[in-house]
Formats: structure tokens, sequence, C-alpha cells
């Protein structure tokens, strides 16, 4: 197994890039709305990258589909407002985000390149559509130069424009796909779950790609979807963790790891294989229970009924965000014990 | 693997599955109990002729259709014949031959039938395709008419609109294709007389295929709509006629087939429709040769049929080889 160490200094000097706000999106089922990502708010700096994990069904996944503004129906996103490169946009059920933002203000890297290609165009002819959807006068000829040198400065073969998307293995598929998400500059790319279905060789091929991409500045900021918290440890600034549609605990990546304050922070990592100093000598024990529905949450903090810590308050009333914008948890442990770590306690 | 090479292949295909046929095509009507020329000798019999007379007339007409030689020596008649573009001669209207019969009826058949096959693909997969992008009110009637018409039986859709526009409201001539009397001939007058007894049969058929193409356009641009590429291109900003374009180009790979085989079959798919409407086309004349078994004309339809279809499986091959380059990689066999 290949120890993943942080790549990334932990913290980078710069601006608020992007200010996302009480962001609320429902899936539409025949039982009603299912509330898949529910009033959360988050910032982040120019040049960073944000790992956004949780387990499967937290709602991170949809969260990338707001930010990218690429929800679609049963998806509908029903307010909050995002703010990026100071520009603003309001989000409307009613009214489609719009088009142009897509692909060079805010940028998808999507799950699983395998398919992101309609199988009977060749790269190339997708990357002139992209190049063209954005800049209308742009030639085909043109268009083609810009992609084949931005592929060869990132270290890969222009050759794959005149390939159909068959005719590339996985990883190619999926760094060539991350070469095309990124060909406008977008200001923010949303990663969601790119190395999950790479073998660890190419998942690190993958990140330095990433990573070289933030260091040219061809991207501004990356949020990083996944589950898999080894490989945000090699990239991510910063870790949300998500739980049941909200963010449950963010901060630096350091600290969520070595001195998470959320109990289901702390479980989280706790059930995770990693030879970690300070988890190789515990026992993996995974958290117990499930998820709760999204469609029936339980009242107060979503959490508590699997949570060794949970006091009454946890029951009835939703937690505050301990900490600021940077770095906070949303658990009412965290308000009584402030400082701590979690780990101790579980 | 090129172009060049996967065509040559598919070509090699053809020719082989033509040979296999060709052989069938003479060896099955042989395998039935029975010779032909006893049936007509014994029908002229009931007419009253004298003995010596039929026994002359199944003479000659055993060596007129060479059925005094071996099966090996028949099937090199055959095969030399064919070669020379001679199908045969009828057993029922001899001296007529198969090719002359054929000549006749296939104008009636490709003019009924091609225009409503192509047009009701067209029209059928705009359609589907709208009703999927649409979605809402007008996808559900949009599906549910082409639902309902494309699966009651053929004929019902047929006979329900001779029964109204030609036996309720007699607007239009219930049957044949053209009027008792006239004989066809390149006039202005008769070219009026067979568009009035086309309507109703075109109708028919359009009616059945624009809804058997809209139905299976719907569910492929469906199932197009929810896929990846398709999230990832509006994730690029794409515009959406660009990305229904991309649509189009792989829901359509089944269709294309799909209007291959139609054409291709389109005899056997006429059979019903000429009879309800007593169409003068070869679906009429396969229909009269299996009632009267007359076995050269019999394998005559049937072997323009197997050709049909093997030439338009091969056109398919060439349009989904262009269209899909994951076809072309495979060498074409699916």
């Amino acid at each position: 197994m290949i120890v993943m160490e942080p790549v990334l200094e932990p913290s980078v000097p710069g601006e608020i890039l992007l200010r996302a706000s009480n962001l609320r999106a429902e899936y539409e089922a025949a039982s009603g709305g299912i509330v898949a990502v529910d009033d959360v708010s988050l910032s982040i700096r120019d040049g960073e990258v944000l790992g956004v994990a949780g387990e499967s069904g937290c709602g991170k996944s949809t969260l990338g589909a707001v930010l990218s503004l690429t929800a679609r129906p049963p998806l509908y996103v029903l307010g909050g407002e995002l703010e990026i490169a100071g520009r603003k946009l309001s989000f409307d059920p009613d009214h489609a985000p719009p088009r142009l933002w897509r692909g060079s203000v805010v940028s998808l890297l999507p799950q699983g390149a395998m398919n992101s290609i309609s199988p009977t165009i060749r790269i190339g002819d997708f990357a002139v559509d992209i190049i063209r959807a954005h800049e209308p006068g742009v030639s085909r000829k043109e268009a083609i130069d810009r992609a084949a040198e931005r592929l060869e400065q990132l270290g890969l073969p222009a050759r794959a424009l005149s390939s159909y998307p068959h005719q590339l293995s996985g990883g190619m598929k999926q760094r060539v796909v991350t070469v095309l998400s990124t060909l406008l500059n977008p200001r923010l790319l949303i990663a969601d779950e790119p190395t999950s279905a790479l073998d660890v060789s190419t998942q690190k091929v993958m990140i330095e790609l990433l990573i070289e991409l933030l260091d040219r500045r061809l991207v501004g900021s990356v949020i990083f979807v996944t589950h898999d918290l080894p490989v945000l440890r090699m990239i991510a600034h910063r870790i949300a963790i998500m739980y049941a549609g909200r963010i449950a605990e963010i901060g630096e990546t350091e600290e969520i790891i070595n001195r998470a304050r959320h109990p289901y922070t702390g479980a989280l990592l706790a059930s995770v294989l990693v030879p970690e100093p300070q988890i190789r000598r515990r026992r993996i024990t995974g958290i117990s229970g499930a998820p709760p529905s999204l469609a029936d949450p339980p009242p107060g903090c979503r959490f508590h009924p699997r949570c060794n810590l949970a006091t009454d308050v946890c029951r009835t009333t939703q937690p505050p965000q301990v900490g600021d914008w940077h770095q906070y948890a949303a658990c009412w442990w965290a308000q009584d014990h402030q400082g701590e770590a979690v780990v101790s306690y579980l | 693997m090129s172009f060049t090479r996967y065509l040559v292949r598919k070509l090699a295909w053809s020719a082989g599955a033509l040979a296999v046929a060709v052989f069938l095509n003479f060896l099955l009507p042989r395998l039935i109990p029975g010779n032909p020329i006893d049936a007509i000798v014994s029908s002229l019999g009931r007419g009253g002729a004298e003995a010596g007379t039929l026994k002359a007339v199944k003479e000659a007409y055993t060596e007129a259709f060479g059925l005094d030689k071996s099966m090996v020596e028949q099937f090199f008649i055959y095969v030399n014949n064919l070669l020379h573009g001679d199908l045969g001669k009828s057993f029922t209207t001899y001296p007529q031959t198969v090719g002359d019969l054929i000549g006749e009826a296939l104008p009636w058949t490709i003019a009924l039938q091609l225009p409503a096959i192509l047009i009701g693909w067209i029209v059928g997969n705009i359609l589907g395709a709208l009703a999927a992008y649409k979605s809402g009110w007008f996808d559900r009637g949009a599906f549910i008419s082409s639902l309902f018409v494309s699966s009651v039986p053929y004929y019902c859709v047929a006979i329900l609109l001779l029964y109204v526009f030609a036996v309720v409201f007699p607007v239009l001539p219930p049957g044949g294709g053209y009027s008792f009397g006239t004989t066809p001939e390149w006039t202005s007058a008769f070219a009026a007389d067979a568009l009035e007894h086309y309507w109703l049969p075109f109708l028919s058929l359009l009616v059945v295929f624009i809804g058997g193409q809209a139905v299976g356009m719907r569910s492929m641009a469906i199932y197009e709509l929810g896929s990846d590429y398709v999230n990832y291109s509006r994730g690029m900003g794409l515009r959406d006629s660009k990305i229904v374009r991309y649509i189009f180009r792989n829901a359509m790979l089944p269709q294309i087939t799909g209007l291959a085989i139609s054409i291709a079959t389109m005899v056997s798919g006429a059979v019903i429709t000429e009879i309800v409407f007593s169409y003068p086309g070869v679906g009429t004349l396969l229909f009269n040769a299996i009632s009267q078994t007359d076995y050269p004309v019999i394998s005559g339809v049937t072997l323009i049929l197997t050709v049909m279809v093997l030439a338009a499986n091969f056109l398919v091959d060439i349009a989904c080889g262009i269209i899909d380059p994951r076809i072309r990689a495979a060498g074409g066999v699916e």
C-alpha cells in the first residue's frame, strides 16, 4: 500500500475566492422532497483545495452538482447564493443558472470519466465544441491547437485529440477529461470522485496533475469530493466532513485528521484503514447504525442517534457552529469542550 | 482496423450468406413431398382432357422445368439460370416467367412502401426525440398514441381506415391499385386514378410506421439524456442544440438498423396490407403463389427478399461503421 504523505503546504495565502451561502437542494420524489443539501455555507480561498468527505448518501455529490451548476431534475436547487471572483448568482428554482458560467467560472470534473464523452465523437471534436460554446468566433483549427498545446504543456500526448473515448485507457481518459475540464481556466473546479475508479499509482498521477494545474494557475481552487480520506490528506488544504446533508465539521486537513472535534469526524477516521501512527494501534471500530433517511431526518443534531456523546440538547436542538468560517464543528459537545479533540472521548 | 478491411470482411460475410440462401432456396421447395406437375396435370384432367394429351402435357412440363434430370444437375442449371437473371417460369401462369411477374409487381410494392417507410422513419424519429426532450404533456400524448398505433395488429389500422374512408364516408376507393377496366399506362388520367387508390394503403402503413419509430426513438433518447456525457457536456457549458446532436448520433444506431430491416422486409411487410387493399404488389403475388403452390414464383420472391435483406444489412453495417467507431474497431462481429 502506498502511504500518501501530504504534498502541499497546509495553508496557502490567498483571498476568499468563493463564498457559497445557505445552499439548499432537494430531490423530488413521489413521497415528497428529499433535502440532500440542507443550508450549507462554505468559503474557499484562491488556490485552495477543499476536500469534501462523508459516507454515501451524505449529500457530497449533490453539493458538487449544485456548485458546478449541473443540478437537473429530479434534483432542484431551492435557494442559496454563490459569489465567485466578484460575480454573484442567486439560485432560484424557476431560473436556470447562466450557461456560460459552466466550464469557465465553475467547471466539473466528473465521476467515472469512462462515459463522460459521447462515444461517437473524437476527443478533439469535443474540445472544439467546449471552446466554441464559450467563444463562438474561434476557428476549429485554432481550438484544436489550443487543446493540443494544453495537453502537451501538462505532459499528455496531443494525439489523444484524434482518438475516440474508447481508445484511451481508463487513467489516460481521466487525465484527458481533467484537461478538458480546465481548458477554459475555470476559477473553481469541482472534482467529483475523480480518483475513485483508479488504482493507487494512477491516483497519484491524477493528483499530481491537479496540483500542477493549481501551480500553473490554470484553475483557481478545487473542491475535491471523495470518500477516500487518505487521498484527501494528500491533496486537500482543508476538509469538510458532511453528514446527512449538512457540514458536520470543516477545518485544516491536519487538524481534522489529528484533532477532530466532531464525534462523527472522529468515528469516520476511526473506520479508515490507514497506517497512521495514532490509528494503527487501535481496533477499527466502524460506526454503529446507518445514516438517517434524508426524507425524514432526526430532529436536533442529525448524528445524535449514532453518537456516544449525545446529550438531551442534541436530540432536540440543532447544534451551533463552533469556530469561524474557516474551521468549525457543528456540535454541542464541541461547544462545551472548546479546544479539545474528540478522539480520547470516543 | 482500417475501414477497407472492415468493408471487405462485411462483403465476404454477405457473399457467404447469399450462397447458403441460394442453396436453401433451391432445396427447400424440392423437399416438399409431391410433384407439382402432377397437381397441374390432375387439375387439367378434371377439365376433361384425354389421357394421351395429359401424358404429353406432363412430359412437356417435366422437360420444361427440368425435373427429369438429377438434383445435382438441376442445381447447376438453377444456378446457371440465376447467373443469367432467369428465375424460371411460373407453374400456374405458364409460360410467363417469374422475372416478368415480379417485375410487374415490384414497382407497386416499392412505390407503396418506400415513401411510407422513409417518411414514417423521419417523422417518427423526430417525434420520438422531441417527446423525450420536451417531456410533459407533449410526451404523454405522442407516446400513448404512438404506442397504440404500433401495438394494435397491423391489419386493424388498415381495416379501420378502410372502414372509415371507404365504407362510412366513401371518399376513397376500397381496394386495387387502379380502377377496374383501366390498364397501367403512362398517362395523367391513370396516374390520378392510381394516386386515389394509393392513399389508404399508404396511410395505413405510414401511421403504423411513425408509431413504431417514435416509441423506439423516445426510449433511446431518454436513455441517452440520462447518460454521463450529457451531464458533462452541460457542465462544460455546451449549448442544448449541440448536446441534442450528440444524443441523436448515439440514439440513431438502432434506428438505422430498424430502417434497413424495414426496407429489406418490405415485401413480407406488404403482404397483409396488399391483401387487405387487393393491391397488385409482390405481397399479393406471393400470397397467390403460396395458395396455388407455384414453387418457382415462391422461390423467386423469397430469393429477391433474401438479396434485399442481405443488401440492407450490408448497408447498415457500413452506416453503423461510419457513425460508431467502436463497431469499426470490433470488426463488426457484434
